[in-house]
């Protein structure tokens, strides 16, 4: 069962880790897909800090809940994460279906649809069980070798995921200049 | 301490699987047919700036001085595509056309293969695989218009000479708006090269 919990832990925080490594790298394709949940008109500048400080509270988050696992206030940081996810698609499917989520940058192309609510719920309910991990968090200590592996593990993954994204996106096509 | 060390080797594979997974869909995504029709770029970027001498000593600049630069990104492999060889013929005898052959690195047989297949007049210059990148040209033979102005105009992998007279009436739209790739994803107007 401590394998399970466990597994759920650190997939929940791999995921918020791509998601934010990859939203990184083109944060002005997730600024839009931000502005259609806000309902008024917001500066595209604003737009692009909010972009870029939900990619960095995602990375933020996971690599925290990785590094720092016996910290069992951050496994209900990350289930009400996945619950706002939960909503987030909830409201694209209502409101915005078909369109792009730019959940993970330029990763995936997949848009608001009912898999899309389907899959967020699945992440609550992995995270959910991660919840479970209350109980045994005094035996979740690391020792300082072992966070800095795990940072290192979690740098490269956001690397990846940071890469990839550039790579397969946008912004690894150039940016048309208009013409004066 | 068990639990400890089950959580860092648990955390430490599927960070390494995950991050070596994505490395891997890249790749593959980034090889595919599909990835190749991305190559070039987009009208009205600016492209790469410099100045290259030939064989002969003469230097030839991008932007040109002319209103309008095909340059050719391929070298003597132009011979198994006779077409595109025709196709350059068609368009060379145009005064507002410079035409230019770039090849990848330092290539002898490129000049006297180009002359014996009736490309007399071009220059074939001495690129080298990092100014091939910075034009994003991967596959050749490729062909990019620049205007005077340093811009691109059009861009396409080339196999058939409709497909270079194709790019030069693309070449010649004027840079609007609704000319340019649209903001965020680049659909380079192609003269419909395939592979």
């Amino acid at each position: 069962m401590d394998v399970l919990i466990l597994c759920a832990k650190t997939a929940v925080a791999c995921l918020l880790i791509v998601a934010g490594g990859a939203k990184l790298s083109d944060p002005a394709s997730f600024a839009s897909t931000a502005r259609l949940f806000l309902p008024f008109r917001v500066a595209w500048p604003l737009l692009s800090a909010i972009a870029v400080g939900v990619s960095l509270g995602e990375l933020a988050v996971g690599l925290a809940s990785l590094t720092l696992p016996a910290i069992t206030a951050l496994n209900a940081l990350v289930f009400a994460i996945a619950c706002a996810f939960v909503g987030v698609s909830a409201l694209g499917y209502a409101f915005h279906r078909g369109r792009s989520c730019r959940c993970f940058g330029a990763l995936s192309q997949r848009e608001f649809d009912a898999a899309s609510v389907l899959r967020s719920a699945v992440t609550a309910g992995i995270a959910a069980v991660a919840l479970a991990h209350v109980g045994a968090a005094a035996a979740l200590q690391l020792d300082a070798t072992a966070r800095v592996l795990l940072l290192a593990a979690a740098g490269l993954l956001a690397l990846a995921a940071f890469t990839a994204a550039k790579a397969r996106g946008t912004d690894s096509e150039p940016e048309p200049e208009v013409a004066s | 301490m068990l639990l400890a060390s089950s959580f860092v080797a648990v955390a430490l594979v599927l960070c390494v699987v995950t991050a070596l997974a994505l490395f891997g869909v890249t790749h593959v995504s980034m090889s595919g047919a599909e990835a190749i029709e991305r190559d070039g770029l987009a009208p009205g970027i600016l492209a790469p700036v410099w100045s290259l001498a030939d064989s002969t000593g003469k230097v030839v600049c991008s932007p040109p001085r002319t209103p309008l630069q095909l340059i050719m990104f391929t070298d003597h492999s132009l011979k198994a595509f006779p077409s595109v060889a025709d196709g350059l013929r068609e368009v060379m005898a145009q005064e507002r056309l410079e035409i230019v052959v770039l090849t990848r690195r330092r290539n002898e047989l490129a000049e006297p293969v180009l002359r014996s297949i009736g490309l007399d007049g071009i220059s074939v210059l001495t690129g080298s695989p990092s100014l091939y990148a910075s034009y994003n040209v991967r596959v050749t033979p490729f062909a990019i218009f620049v205007d005077s102005a340093g811009r691109v105009r059009a861009s396409s992998l080339v196999n058939h000479a409709w497909q270079v007279t194709k790019l030069l009436q693309l070449a010649d739209l004027p840079l609007e708006q609704e000319n340019l790739a649209p903001r965020g994803r680049f659909w380079r107007r192609t003269a419909g090269a395939g592979a």
